[in-house]
């Protein structure tokens, strides 16, 4: 029995899909099946930045109005073995389907695969009420900004308020040269605010944009600072021990300069 | 939303039946009447507060009062407020769940004597209240979060968001934190928005109506 968990942040735009597709293809990466669904009825985007939208017949208000199985439904990944997407709906809206619906297709989906994340569209409405309905777990991701961090806070309040005790944080596009100049909110002062568990950082990486583009997730791409975040915090997530490196500015910087010069 | 009998006030904790007790209970039953029968909104399931200056009602008639709003308009009565004639704080706050005879026999300041304990961070949308006594949080009280008291507060944490105590009048009321960098302190009526991007100090902070009826913030040593 695997486990479900939601992908969510209140705040829009932060990177919730980008992690969900990321997180979904490392762990599969490292052995783990794994579902990645897409709850953002209306405005469906996993498939596009996982390179799957060509693919896509069936959804999952198909599936919830019994039009296909579940299996059926599920589509395939081309790059990695035991990864399945279950694309959205773009045709319906939000409440179109109900959380008890949402649920009871991610309770069978856990029978058979170890994680199904659940991507959250952003908001605290319907559309996040469906997407945390079967979790188990949740994994919270802000950038650190004022607004981003406030929004986490009412969302991890929602969720505690469900009944979900683990709730994990990511802190996704920090900065440290920013940081240090003053000029962006440090992991400990969000940490400090959050009060939950840090679960890992990923950096501003401007190979996040072409991978989308391109429809590749970042971590086929081996030694970008945001994919080797991404691969630690899927780690992470099956329970191995993987220290949280220090982003300290000097560090990421040497980091950065390393990896140019690497890659030249 | 008025007459000169009964008025309806929306307050931080909630909606307040503010009550003429000078007229007698058939009067003010009327009145209230006429006021809930105007409102577009129906009530049914909402919980208020009855304020009201002295005299003060006999027991009895407080509680056919409550058994009035509770059957004919489905209200919950979650609090009794009797304001001091002088001045704004109320010489008594009782919840309703306490019999409210004996409320009224109790000392003046039972403000003083409840404390309601949270052991949890009050999130961005969350708001905690203790309208009959003090509130005490083990936790930090975040940005877009509230607690509101009769009494005091203290934070043993880092106040970020809003705190109101004496939220019925009681100016002698503080509040503390370990920490206090709010978005806005409210004591009675009284506003204190700090100004913004304030850092935290590193040493607890007490925060009170000072002679000039402003909120003064000081390091708090001891009471
Ligand atoms: N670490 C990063 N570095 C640089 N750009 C990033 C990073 N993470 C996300 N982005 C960019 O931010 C944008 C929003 O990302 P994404 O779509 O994943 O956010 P979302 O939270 O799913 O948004 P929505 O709330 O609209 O669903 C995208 O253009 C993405 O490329
Ligand atoms: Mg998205």
């Amino acid at each position: 029995m695997g486990k479900v968990i939601v992908i969510t942040s209140g705040k829009g735009g932060v990177g919730k899909t980008t992690s969900t597709a990321n997180l979904g293809t490392a762990l599969a990466m490292i052995g783990k099946t794994v579902v990645v669904v897409d709850a953002d009825v209306g405005l469906r985007n996993l498939d596009v930045v996982m390179g799957l939208e060509s693919r896509v017949v069936y959804t999952s208000m198909d599936v919830i109005e019994k039009r296909c199985d579940l299996d059926k439904a599920l589509v395939k990944d081309r790059r990695v073995e035991d990864l399945m997407l279950l694309a959205a709906s773009q045709r319906n809206r939000k409440d179109d389907i109900k959380p008890e619906q949402m649920q009871e297709v991610c309770e069978k989906l856990k029978e058979e695969y170890d994680f199904v994340l659940v991507d959250s569209p952003a908001g605290i409405e319907q559309g996040f009420r469906n997407a945390a309905a079967g979790a188990d777990e949740a994994i919270i991701i802000t950038t650190p900004d004022v607004s981003a961090i406030r929004d986490a806070d009412r969302i991890i309040g929602l969720l505690q308020h469900q009944g979900i005790d683990s709730i994990n944080l990511i802190i996704n596009r920090l900065s440290p040269t920013l940081v240090k100049k003053g000029n962006m909110i440090s992991k400990n002062d969000v940490l400090d605010i959050l009060n939950i568990d840090l679960l890992g950082v990923v950096p501003e990486d401007t190979g996040v944009i072409a991978s989308t583009n391109r429809g590749v997730p970042l971590v086929h791409n081996d030694g970008s600072p945001g994919a080797e975040a991404y691969i630690r915090i899927a780690r992470r997530m099956t329970g191995q021990r993987v220290p949280i490196p220090e982003m300290r500015d000097d560090n990421f910087f040497s980091n950065i300069l390393n990896w140019f010069s690497r890659n030249k | 939303m008025e007459n000169s009998i009964v008025k309806l006030r929306g307050y931080k904790d909630g909606l307040h039946l503010i009550i003429n007790p000078k007229v007698s209970l058939p009067e003010i039953e009327t009145a209230i009447h006429e006021l809930l029968g105007e409102m577009n909104q129906p009530l049914a399931g909402t919980s208020i507060h009855i304020d009201m200056r002295p005299p003060i009602f006999t027991s009895e008639d407080l509680s056919n009062l409550e058994t009035h709003l509770t059957e004919k308009y489905d209200l919950v009565v979650s609090g009794v407020n009797v304001f001091d004639e002088k001045n704004e704080s109320p010489i008594l706050a009782a919840p309703a769940t306490h019999s409210i005879s004996q409320s009224l026999a109790a000392d003046n300041h039972p403000d003083l004597e409840h404390a309601q304990i949270v052991h949890q961070t009050i999130r961005s949308g969350q708001t905690t209240s203790c309208l009959a006594g003090s509130m005490i949080v083990y936790g930090d009280v975040n940005p877009g979060g509230e607690v509101v008291a009769a009494g005091d507060i203290i934070v043993l944490g880092t106040l970020r968001g809003n705190a109101h105590a004496g939220a019925h009048g009681r100016l002698t009321s503080v509040i503390i934190a370990m920490e206090l960098v709010p978005l806005q302190l409210q004591i009675g009526t009284y506003v204190n928005r700090p100004p913004v991007g304030q850092k935290p100090r590193g040493y607890p902070e007490i925060a009170r109506v000072g002679a000039e009826d402003i909120i003064i913030v000081e390091e708090f040593i001891k009471f």
